[in-house]
């Protein structure tokens, strides 16, 4: 793999967990109590950190299946050359 | 390349989110602008400004690695790679002026050879036709014979 398509999976691996911990930290940090009405900061982090998790794993599972295509194409034409000169 | 454009996209939008996430307590005033900062505040900002300074790096790598690949296919040339790939000939000159000049040569010198050995051969004729001619009979140069080149 090349080293700027690590960077950037690792880049949208830190995007999923900050997602998370979006979702998670107005119950963590206690500004949100539980059983009461969600405040504004609560109902935007969760969108927002939903809107990421979304975003992070959509481009994570898209990357893999093109890259996965393109692995496939790449081994397809090794063997087509070499059935072509043997 | 299409998985270049999509983590590209996502970076891009991920960026986008944590820009949102640093102005959502102004914007939706949760935060009030001169007040100290509550915990949401706090826990929004301080998220977004890495989210952001992350996904801004994320479609670098991204993009850097879709000009790779479209260069590696030949879609896109890569700078400087003529002066740098090209092999140079022995005897060529080096610099572009004398490059160019050495190249108007080499497209003058057939024409200029072409016109010398036309020269010769009427010079040739011309002294024939002479010798032919009694030589006490004196001649008028004509003015045909200025500039012509013996060898």
């Amino acid at each position: 793999m090349a080293p700027q398509a690590r960077g950037g999976l690792i880049v949208t691996v830190i995007g999923f967990s900050a997602g998370i911990w979006l979702f998670l930290a107005p119950f963590l940090v206690e500004y949100q109590k539980v059983g009461q009405d969600w405040i504004d900061a609560t109902r935007n982090d969760l969108w927002t950190g939903g809107a990421l998790i979304a975003i992070s794993a959509l481009t994570l599972l898209l990357f893999a299946a093109f890259a996965l295509r393109d692995a496939a194409r790449a081994v397809e034409q090794e063997s087509a050359t070499e059935a072509s000169e043997g | 390349m299409v998985k270049y454009v999509i983590g590209a996209v996502g970076a891009l939008l991920a960026a986008l989110a944590g820009a949102w996430l640093m102005l959502a307590p102004f914007a939706l005033a949760y935060q009030n602008s001169g007040a100290d900062w509550a915990d949401p505040t706090f826990v929004d900002f301080w998220t977004g400004l890495p989210v952001l300074i992350v996904s801004v790096v994320g479609l670098v790598l991204y993009v850097s690695g879709l000009v790779e690949e479209l260069r590696r296919r030949g879609i896109m040339r890569r700078p400087y790679a003529e002066s740098a790939g090209q092999p140079q000939a022995p005897g060529e000159p080096s610099d572009n002026a004398s490059g160019s000049e050495n190249n108007t040569e080499q497209i003058l010198l057939p024409l200029v050879t072409a016109i010398l050995k036309d020269m010769q051969e009427r010079d040739r004729s011309r002294d024939e036709a002479h010798r032919e001619i009694p030589n006490n009979v004196q001649q008028v140069p004509s003015a045909g014979e200025e500039g012509s080149v013996r060898s």
